[in-house]
C-alpha cells in the first residue's frame, strides 16, 4: 500500500522554483521516497517508504514548510535570458533510451546512481570527449590530471559546506587502531542497507570525493601570485554529487564524468574566453544536430543559501546552462555549462594577479554521461539515422 | 528633500549594518568587492537591507545595478525625483 502525505505550503511555490524545491524535498527526511508539487505551487505530495505515526508526519510537514518558506518566500523572479535556441531542430526518436540501454546490457546499475557503461555508450562518451578536446585545443589548454579525492580543508576555505552540504560524499578509513581493524575484519557485514560497523571505527573526515573538477586547479594555485597572470587548463575527472531519491538513470548519477576547460586570469580574459568557448561549442553542436538551447541558470544551492545565491548568480549571468531536449518527456536536461565565478576563488584562496588584485576564474564544463543520454534520447539506436560525424567517428 | 550628503550617509549606515562592518569602513564611493564582506552573499544582504530601509524593489536589474554607494544613491534620488 502506498503511503502518501499531502501538504499545503504556507507560501505558494512560484512556477520557476517548483523543480528546485521538489529536488530539495528528497533531503527533508529519510522516510520520504518521492515528492511531487502541483503545477500551481499550492500542494506538495510526498511518497513515504512506510506508514508514519502522527507525530512523525507532523515533523515531516514542519520541515517541508521550512524548506518551502526558505526557498520561496520573497523569491526573486529570475530574468532568464536565452543565448542560443536550437530547440526547433528535427528529432528522430521519442523513447526513453534507458529501457533500451538496460535491455541491451549497455548500462548496468551497480547501486543507486552508479552505472557501468557498455561498449556503445563508451564509444559515444569517447566521441563527445574528442569534441571537448577540440575545444581545449582551440585554447591550447594545458592538460592536468586531478585526484578523485579532494581536501576537506580546502573545500572549507571556499565555503563549499554551507553552499552544497546535501550533495557531499565523504571519504574515510578505519582508524589506525589494531583492535578496531581486527574487530572490523571479524565482525563487519553488509546488513539491510549498509555496513554494520559502528561509526567510531572510522577516522575523522579529511577528504571527500570531488564534487567538481576545476576546484583542484584553484587549490593548486592557492596562496601565490599567478605566474604570467593567465592560465587555461583542461582536465577530465569523476565527480560525485549525492542526489538521494533524485538519482535516476543516466540523467542524474552519484558518480559521473566531467570534462572542463578552465580559465584563470583578469576579468576580461575570463569572460572573453567563456564567450569564445560558447561560440566554438555552438559549431560542434550544429555539426551533430543537437536539439538544445543555452540559458542563464543557477547552481543547486542548499535551502539556507538558495534564495540569495541563486538570485545573485542568475542576475549577474554567472552561469549559462546548455539544456538538451529529452523528446520522450518533453523536457530538457543540463548537459553542460559556461561558468564565471568572478574573483570568488581569487579572494578565498589568495591567488593574485601581478598587480596584486585577486584573480577571476571561469570554466566550461560538460557531463559526459548526460551528453550521451541526451544524444540517444534524440537520435535513438538506429545508427543509420545518426549524424555522419558521430556514425563515422573512429 | 534630503540632501545628497545626508542620503549618502544613511546608505553608508545601512550597508555597514548589512555587511556587519564598522561604519567608518564604508566610504562614499565604496563598491561591490572592495570589502571581503561585500561578496555575493553580502551583496544580497545589502539588497534586503535596502529593501527594508528604502523600499527598494529587488529585481534582476537592481541586483546588478546597485553595486556601489554612488549607484545606490543615484537610484534612490532618481526614484524620488530628486
Amino acid at each position: 500500500m502506498a503511503h502518501k502525505l499531502e501538504i499545503r505550503p504556507a507560501v505558494v511555490i512560484p512556477g520557476h522554483l517548483i523543480g528546485q524545491v521538489r529536488a530539495k524535498l528528497a533531503y527533508v527526511d529519510e522516510r520520504i521516497s518521492g515528492a511531487e508539487i502541483h503545477l500551481d505551487g499550492t500542494l506538495v505530495t510526498l511518497s513515504l517508504r512506510q506508514a508514519v505515526e502522527a507525530d512523525g508526519l507532523s515533523v515531516i510537514e514542519q520541515r517541508v514548510q521550512h524548506v518551502v518558506n526558505e526557498m520561496a518566500r520573497g523569491a526573486i523572479q529570475p530574468k532568464v535570458e536565452v543565448l542560443e535556441d536550437f530547440s526547433g531542430r528535427p528529432v528522430y526518436y521519442q523513447q526513453d533510451p534507458m529501457q533500451e540501454l538496460l535491455a541491451r546490457g549497455e548500462v548496468h546499475e551497480e547501486e543507486t546512481g552508479m552505472f557501468i557503461l557498455g561498449p556503445l555508450v563508451t564509444r559515444l562518451v569517447d566521441f563527445f570527449e574528442s569534441r571537448f578536446l577540440m575545444l581545449a585545443d582551440e585554447f591550447e589548454a594545458k592538460p592536468y590530471r586531478f585526484p578523485t579525492l579532494i581536501s576537506a580543508r580546502m573545500l572549507d576555505r571556499v565555503d563549499y559546506f554551507s553552499a552544497f552540504p546535501h550533495s557531499l560524499t565523504f571519504a574515510t578509513h578505519l582508524r589506525e587502531d589494531l583492535e578496531i581493524i581486527n574487530r572490523f575484519a571479524a565482525e563487519t557485514e553488509y546488513v539491510d542497507d549498509g555496513l554494520n560497523a559502528p561509526s567510531e571505527f572510522f577516522s575523522r573526515i579529511q577528504a571527500l570525493l570531488s564534487p567538481a573538477v576545476c576546484y583542484h586547479l584553484y587549490f593548486s594555485l592557492a596562496d601565490h601570485p599567478l605566474p604570467d597572470g593567465k592560465l587555461i587548463a583542461t582536465a577530465v575527472g569523476n565527480c560525485f554529487r549525492y542526489e538521494s531519491t533524485n538519482l535516476t538513470s543516466l540523467e542524474r548519477l552519484w558518480d559521473f564524468t566531467m570534462r572542463e576547460v578552465i580559465f584563470v586570469g583578469p576579468k576580461d580574459f575570463v569572460l572573453e574566453n567563456r564567450e569564445r568557448s560558447r561560440l566554438f561549442m555552438q559549431k560542434i553542436f550544429e555539426e551533430i544536430g543537437l536539439v538544445y538551447h543555452v540559458e542563464t541558470a543557477n547552481d543547486p544551492f542548499f535551502v539556507g543559501e538558495f534564495r540569495k545565491q541563486a538570485a545573485f548568480q542568475t542576475a549577474f549571468q554567472l552561469k549559462y546552462e546548455i539544456r538538451a531536449a529529452l523528446p520522450f518527456k518533453g523536457s530538457t536536461l543540463a548537459v553542460g555549462s559556461y561558468n564565471y565565478h568572478q574573483n570568488f576563488f581569487g579572494r578565498h584562496l589568495n591567488i593574485t594577479l601581478p598587480d596584486g588584485e585577486p584573480i577571476h576564474t571561469g570554466c566550461t564544463a560538460f557531463g559526459l554521461e548526460r551528453m550521451v543520454y541526451a544524444f540517444l534520447a534524440q537520435f535513438g539506436f538506429d545508427q543509420a539515422k545518426w549524424p555522419a560525424v558521430v556514425r563515422e567517428w573512429k | 528633500m534630503e540632501t545628497h550628503e545626508t542620503l549618502t550617509d544613511r546608505v553608508q549606515h545601512v550597508l555597514a549594518d548589512a555587511l556587519r562592518v564598522p561604519r567608518e569602513e564604508i566610504g562614499p564611493t565604496t563598491e561591490f568587492g572592495d570589502l571581503p564582506q561585500w561578496d555575493s552573499m553580502g551583496h544580497m544582504e545589502v539588497m534586503v537591507s535596502l529593501e527594508k530601509a528604502f523600499q527598494v524593489e529587488i529585481t534582476a536589474e537592481t541586483i546588478t545595478e546597485l553595486v556601489s554607494i554612488p549607484a545606490i544613491c543615484a537610484h534612490l534620488e532618481a526614484r524620488d525625483g530628486a
